[in-house]
């Protein structure tokens, strides 16, 4: 499958996903195509720096700071759309194969798969604290052209 | 400063403790449970709200004018992804921080969440399929097995779901999740519905597989965190275990069947 099937792909998961965990309706094409742009930005940087960790983390920042602009824009919580578009890029298979070597018996081979899948876990988690501070530290005029609709009102404190 | 329309400590914290339950209930993270909870306490103008937070419970105290501390502890037991219910609760707590809404709405509009859902129930079916369907053609799959792994993905749905109201432990619903999964598609396989069972199995096992959770607890350490950090990677692991020892038993099931038949 080549790259733009893959990015159209994985943007209809995200979608699936992203009525499971019950994302408002009107929220829902923004989210799929955050996952459709997560798994792009990873093909992108994946060619680019030829490391799965990083190419991980440069999409998790996108998503990030995707999820900052789209939370300022439609005053929504940054999380409700982090949780969904991040879905293509979560490490859930490694997770899986991890603890069926480990069930199986394969205790280096689950020690290899577990730690690939902690890199990654670790790189997603890295990515999106990032694009966080991004957002806290960005100028605050910047924040409220972003902004559409009522005036600012306090916001998240932690930057996570 | 105590205003004349704002309740008393008692009042005030049991409704704040309902916000900070309803937000872990829905998955949100420990954080945003604890900061939705100070900003309903401190909209109500009550003083020196504190609380902890873990993905399993928290604890809520404050004083109160008779200057006493009044302290509780909840237990969260169901944790199920409602992300609609998480940006209500938000813009609930913006709205009572900017003073748009007294105490006796704020008590009402949490009572209605409790309920209330603009999603209907069989939403989740089509998601299901989509996301398994879709997710085993990322890794992979033919259409054949994407389609295998949707119509897998439904039924799996439907089953955890099932197991989860009869108050089994998540650990069990895993294993069974796995174990249905994993035969349903080696049949699949066996009868040329499906061309390879590995696609399908992991298409389908999305549904269930820990990967926000543990990218959620290493953002909970990174933010500090700790104890929520950790038992939410503990979680992550514990559901994989229960999903992959149900996969084995599945196939193992399935390879003896086949051997008995053969």
């Amino acid at each position: 499958m080549n790259g733009a099937a893959q990015v159209a792909v994985s943007a209809v998961a995200t979608f699936g996903f992203a009525l499971i965990f019950r994302v408002k309706p009107r929220d829902l094409p923004l989210a799929a195509a955050g996952g459709a742009m997560a798994w792009g930005v990873r093909l992108l940087a994946g060619a680019w720096s030829g490391s799965d960790p990083m190419a991980y983390f440069i999409a998790a920042i996108a998503v990030g700071l995707y999820a900052e602009l789209v939370a300022t824009m439609m005053r929504t919580p940054a999380t409700v759309i982090i949780v969904a578009s991040i879905i293509p890029l979560v490490p859930g298979g490694g997770m899986f194969y991890t603890m069926s070597q480990a069930t199986a018996g394969d205790a280096i081979a689950a020690a290899t798969t577990g730690f690939a899948t902690l890199m990654l876990a670790g790189a997603i988690a890295a990515g999106l604290a990032v694009a966080a501070a991004i957002a806290r530290l960005a100028p605050r005029g910047l924040r409220q052209r972003a902004r559409l609709r009522r005036p600012a009102t306090p916001r998240d404190r932690n930057a996570v | 400063m105590k205003r004349p329309e704002d309740p008393d400590a008692d009042s005030a914290l049991r409704v704040a403790a309902d916000a900070g339950r309803l937000v872990l209930e829905s998955g949100g993270e420990t954080y945003r449970s604890e900061e939705a909870m100070l900003a309903f306490l401190t909209a109500f103008g009550v003083w020196n709200g504190e609380s902890f937070a873990t993905p399993t419970g928290f604890m809520l105290s404050c004083d109160g004018e008779d200057g006493r501390s009044r302290a509780l502890v909840r237990r969260v037991r169901t944790r199920q992804m409602n992300l609609e219910r998480i940006s209500a609760i938000d813009s609930l707590a913006r709205k009572a921080t900017a003073g748009e809404l007294g105490f006796d709405a704020v008590e009402a509009e949490l009572c209605a969440l409790e309920t209330r859902s603009s999603y209907p129930a069989w939403l989740a079916i089509p998601g299901a399929a989509l996301g398994a369907g879709f997710f085993s053609l990322l890794f992979g799959g033919s259409w054949k097995d994407a389609l295998v792994a949707g119509f897998v993905g439904i039924a799996l749905g439907r089953m955890v779901q099932r197991i989860q109201r009869a108050r089994v432990s998540d650990f069990f619903a895993n294993i069974a999740g796995g174990a249905f999964t994993a035969f349903l598609c080696m049949a699949a396989a066996h009868w040329n519905i499906a061309d390879a069972a590995d696609k399908a199995i992991i298409g389908a096992i999305m549904l269930l597989v820990p990967g926000v959770t543990i990218t959620n607890g290493i953002r909970d350490i990174i933010a500090g965190d700790l104890v929520a950090g950790i038992a939410r990677m503990t979680d992550a692991f514990m559901s994989a275990a229960g999903i992959s020892i149900g996969a084995g038993v599945g196939l193992e099931t399935w390879m003896l069947l086949t051997g008995v038949l053969a």
